[in-house]
């Protein structure tokens, strides 16, 4: 789905709810979730308010980055006590953080549907990068590959397109591509229309794309992916606010307000199944 | 070693466990910053953190204007 002609098909829209993150926390937004339980309700309430995958990361206690399998698992088993039909999907980002951890998030029991793979370098802070080289990207497809996982292919910036055109000259991809637009400060793609229509249009043949605006950008975002014909991905990890100078409630209010504007505009909330079927994953464990 | 100014505290009973706190900058951090605190994996506090770069180059000119 790449235009506007797919937008007037009407087809589900593929709303994704990244519930937790793993950059700022409740320090944030006090309703953001952290402990596994929290993440399984949120991920409840958010597939109840139309959501078809949950992104999640995983944190200790007290709220700080975990990317243990084993916390991973008590996150994914959380989700499963409260949401047994929502696509979960791992994040494999992780600033500063060992190769070798980066790997640890496709380790569950079962693997997740789904894990995201940034396609490349993107400043933290001032004195901080998150490399993401070509060789961790290539070595965490491979095993996603060997585990049944699709890739979610964040595109940080257009420079990261030149990434995934070169992933799939060096690496065989099951159809359909599903790319992350992603925009918004540092170095994310400026967030412009303009700007979001480049990227679109210079995807490669057949991809999906997904959109992801940060900060008050989220919402125009997702108004635009669903009208030209792409999915959309909200939530507190990458917006903590409902509007200016009010803090969300939760995961399910921001999916609740895109599901509305995606269904008053033509687009039904896609299904888990929808979602599976669109994506072509493997389909839930039983 | 971790960073000097990195406190935990559970500010009073509004968070269930203590949450890594600055006290250079006055607050709570990132969850993604507490590593930097820490100096977990190849993170180190003296040359990723701008926060105490920062403070660090206050006390030095603090240091030197008494001189």
């Amino acid at each position: 789905m790449t235009g506007y002609a797919d937008y007037l098909a009407g087809d589900p829209v593929i709303l994704t709810a990244a519930l937790t993150g793993g950059v700022h926390g409740k320090e944030a937004n006090p309703n953001l979730p952290e402990t596994p339980a929290e993440i399984g309700r949120a991920a409840a309430a958010a597939e109840a308010a139309g959501a078809a995958v949950v992104h999640v990361h995983a944190r200790k206690d007290n709220g700080e980055r975990s990317f243990a399998t084993e916390r991973f698992q008590a996150v994914d088993d959380a989700i499963r006590e409260h949401a047994d039909d929502v696509v979960i999907q791992h994040s494999t980002g992780g600033t500063g953080a060992p190769d070798d951890l980066r790997h640890q998030p496709l380790r569950t029991d079962p693997a997740p549907e789904m894990a995201s793979l940034d396609m490349g370098p993107l400043n933290r802070y001032d004195h901080l990068t998150s490399e993401n080289t070509r060789g961790l990207v290539d070595s965490l497809h491979a095993e996603m590959v060997e585990r049944g996982v699709k890739p979610e292919l964040e595109v940080f910036n257009d420079g990261h397109l030149n990434e995934l055109h070169g992933l799939l000259e060096r690496r065989d991809l099951a159809d359909p591509v599903y790319a992350t637009l992603i925009c918004g400060p540092g170095t994310l793609t400026r967030p412009r229309p303009r700007n979001f229509l480049n990227l679109i249009s210079n995807l490669p043949d057949g991809a999906a794309f997904n959109t992801l605006g940060f900060g008050r950008h989220q919402l125009p975002f997702a108004a635009m992916g669903v009208l030209f014909g792409g999915h959309v991905r909200v939530g507190l990890e990458d917006n903590v606010y409902y509007e200016a100078g009010e803090l969300a409630e939760s995961n399910a209010q921001l999916v609740e307000r895109v599901a509305g504007l995606a269904r008053e505009l033509g687009r039904p909330a896609a299904t888990p199944d929808d979602a599976r079927e669109l994506l072509g994953l493997r389909g839930r464990a039983e | 070693m971790t960073c000097p100014h990195l406190e935990y505290r559970d500010d009073d009973g509004r968070f269930d466990a203590p949450r890594a706190y600055c006290g250079a900058a006055d607050r709570f951090v990132q969850a993604m910053r507490a590593d930097v605190c820490n100096d977990r994996y190849d993170l180190d506090h003296a040359t990723d953190c701008e926060i105490f770069r920062a403070h660090e180059r206050e006390e030095t000119d603090a240091e030197a204007d008494e001189s």
